[in-house]
């Protein structure tokens, strides 16, 4: 590539996937769901911007649409939604947490380091030299975890959606650090999905408000057995 | 030629949403979703004859497919739709009689009833993996409101749980599919195929068996959270338990075999490109894990429709476990339980929904005395438990037979006696239950009517099948499971 060095681009794609991880520990550690939907809308930002990396770097053109998905869809379009999702509930902005913050952040810094061993055992079935984007498989697995990691402890709905597209950002970045991406039209249908999927938890947060008077998901308790 | 047959199963759904998207009125609505559904299901009949004749189908891209197995599938599933939109039309006037449901709601059922069949068509058809994990996500969505179709509480919960948990299981899954991608790109020729089934199905032995273990245990959790395996099926007894009856039993019929089928095509490729056992293991103990679940949650049950969900979850098991000890015999076992168990679920959620109707309760006992209310669904009920625990001379006991023969004769024989005791306890819990529901006396009066007279037929001939395939199965019938059989074969 004329315009910028490969390993100009390795070394920014490096920044970006240590500022992704960065915003996914934030989210762990943020109590304000304002702050939970700002810093998911950074992370997408990051995301998209190593999409567009692959592209400059590995002439991976397919990924210049999924690039700007990422970043019209995840974040501008649903970082919107949810907004409008807590100003229309009105509801309180305080997360409460089943693990406190500091054992949350111990935990996530074990995953950090399972996640490199396992990126690691993944990448060593790869002969020859890897490209600098597969030393992000391990933040992108680092991801899915804290993304699961969230819903598993956190007890709002809405941090619930967070988790999910946490761990879902987790997944696309896998795709690019080891496949530079999947072909077009599925990454055009694995954005559909998504898209759908966040306004249809959207729809149901409301109506959880208007049945329960709260959206914490401790409220739905009645289905046992 | 092949073209035709896609665009007729992928079509036919696609015109049906469309078509109740812009109608409104009932009987309009009754009539797209009967016709859409019964043209999916004789298209599916063309396209079995089709697949006996030339074995596989392409698309000319490669980017649709089918086989003696996804065939097999798609006329249960499609039939299972149909008979769902069959019953669906008594069924929901009785909820508009009684002001259960309002035109708006009739409209939205119809409509995603439509899509749903569709989502569905998208799984089996799709060669490409990528497709296939777009339509089972989709599967989800389209039964998202269909779940928290009355508006309760308990109903919104149910919905909220279900999406979110399959959401997270089918993420997981298409992390093992992009870990599939990866092991072949530097293997198929052209990338663009690298996702298709059929071209890593030709260089199975070339992909990285170490990187695939590790893509067939996110499958296995993704597929499997969908399908309702253990012990990822906490969403299921919630969401069988609240959806409208029609809507749980296609989800039992239909939407299990779905996500059966995606563990299936997973399963052969893992299977022929590791070997080993590696995934026949994975699938006996999962397997075994769902059926030995269900037991403690089937013995102490209040509620009807949770039993039948917890029911699923078993059989399910049965036949991830039959599809584990990997034999001829067993696979012919397994997919004839396919078709046996989507007809007797159908047969038992669409009773439970006339029972519920009938009591206005679920719960079990308050239910008592039902042969003397609704003599009919009462014998329905009774002889479709008969069925489902696997009770000659019922389909459910030939396929179980088989498993179980297979199992000893391939020398597991711990799991097969596991799998003995956890369907004889079952069976004692079910009939203790629902003997006590239909024999007796009524608490107290019951004003509530049986369904009417077409869709008891409906019920009545959902068990002549299942009568018929406990007697003989037809040759036509053996051959097309041979086909299937082939195919897992690899």
């Amino acid at each position: 590539m004329g315009i910028i060095h490969l390993s100009t681009i390795g070394l920014l794609i490096d920044i970006f996937a240590a500022a992704i991880l960065v915003t996914a520990v934030l989210i762990v550690s943020s109590r304000s769901l304002v702050f939970y939907i700002r810093l998911f809308a950074l992370q997408s930002f990051f995301l998209g911007a190593v999409a567009l990396l692959v592209v400059l770097g590995y002439g991976e053109t397919h990924i210049l649409i999924a690039a700007f998905l990422t970043i019209a869809v995840k974040a501008i379009a649903i970082p919107m939604v949810l907004t409008r999702v807590i100003e229309r509930i009105q509801v309180r902005k305080e997360i409460e947490f089943s693990i406190n913050i500091t054992a949350s952040l111990l935990l996530c810094a074990g995953m950090v380091i399972l996640s490199d061993s396992v990126a690691q055992s993944i990448l060593s079935s790869q002969h020859g030299d890897a490209p600098a984007v597969s030393r992000v498989l391990s933040v992108s697995i680092a991801m899915m975890l804290i993304g699961l990691f969230i819903m598993m402890t956190r007890k709002k709905a809405l941090t619930q959606i967070i988790g999910l597209l946490t761990m879902e950002n987790g997944v696309f970045l896998s795709g690019l650090s080891i496949t530079y991406g999947m072909p077009l039209i599925v990454e055009v249908g694995i954005f559909f999905d998504i898209m759908i999927a966040v306004l249809i938890l959207g729809v149901f947060v409301f109506r959880i408000n208007k049945t329960f008077e709260t959206i914490s998901i401790d409220s739905l308790r009645s289905l046992r057995h | 030629m092949s073209m035709i047959l896609f665009s007729l199963l992928l079509g036919t759904p696609i015109a049906g949403s469309i078509l109740c998207a812009l109608f409104h009125k009932r009987r309009v609505l009754e009539i797209i979703t009967v016709t859409s559904s019964g043209l999916t299901f004789l298209s599916a009949f063309w396209l079995m004859a089709k697949v006996m004749q030339e074995t596989t189908l392409h698309s000319p891209q490669g980017w649709w497919y089918a086989d003696g197995l996804s065939a097999y599938i798609i006329i249960i599933v499609s039939g299972s739709a149909f008979v769902v939109a069959l019953y669906s039309i008594g069924y929901l006037r009785r909820q508009i009689y009684k002001r259960k449901v309002d035109a708006p709601k009739l409209w939205l059922y119809y409509l995603l009833l439509n899509i749903f069949l569709f989502t569905m068509m998208l799984v089996l058809l799709s060669n490409n993996l990528g497709f296939l994990w777009i339509g089972s996500e989709a599967t989800t969505l389209a039964t998202a409101f269909l779940v928290a179709f009355y508006e309760r509480e308990s109903s919104i919960e149910a919905a909220w749980k279900y999406v979110v948990i399959c959401s997270v299981g089918i993420t997981l899954a298409l992390f093992g599919i992009i870990l599939t991608y990866f092991s072949a790109l530097h293997v198929v020729p052209a990338s663009g195929n690298a996702l298709h089934w059929s071209s890593l199905m030709l260089v199975a032995k070339e992909l990285d068996p170490a990187v695939l273990k590790l893509a067939f245990i996110f499958i296995l959790i993704g597929f499997g959270t969908k399908a309702g395996l253990a012990p990822m099926h906490t969403w299921k007894p919630d969401a069988y338990g609240e959806a409208p009856a029609p809507i749980s039993a296609l989800m039992a019929a239909g939407l299990v075999n779905v996500a059966l089928y995606s563990l299936m095509r997973f399963y052969i490729l893992v299977d022929k490109a590791v070997g080993g056992g590696f995934a026949s293991t994975l699938f006996i103990i999962f397997g075994l894990m769902s059926m030995g679940v269900a037991v403690p949650f089937i013995l102490l049950q209040r509620d009807f429709k949770r039993l039948l969900a917890y029911s699923s979850v078993e059989h399910v098991g049965i036949i991830v476990f039959a599809l584990g000890i990997g034999t001829p015999l067993a696979y012919f076992g397994a997919l004839l339980h396919l078709l046996n168990n989507a007809i007797a679920k159908i047969l038992l959620f669409l009773t439970a929904g006339n029972v519920r109707m009938a009591y206005g309760s679920r719960i079990m006992h308050k239910v008592t005395g039902a042969i003397k209310v609704i003599p009919a669904s009462a014998t329905l009920l009774i002889l479709g438990v008969f069925a489902i625990t696997g009770w000659p001379p019922f389909g459910i006991f030939v396929s179980e037979f088989t498993i179980i023969s297979a199992g000893f004769t391939s020398g597991n024989i711990v799991p097969a006696i596991l799998f003995v005791g956890f369907i004889t306890t079952i069976f004692v819990g079910f009939i203790y239950y629902t003997s006590r529901m239909v024999l007796g006396e009524p608490h107290r009066p019951v004003k509530g009517s049986d369904a009417d007279s077409a869709s008891l037929l409906l019920l009545g001939l959902l068990l002549g099948a299942l009568l018929m395939l406990g007697v003989f199965i037809p040759s036509q019938l053996q051959q097309c499971i041979q086909n299937a059989v082939n195919v897992l074969k690899g």
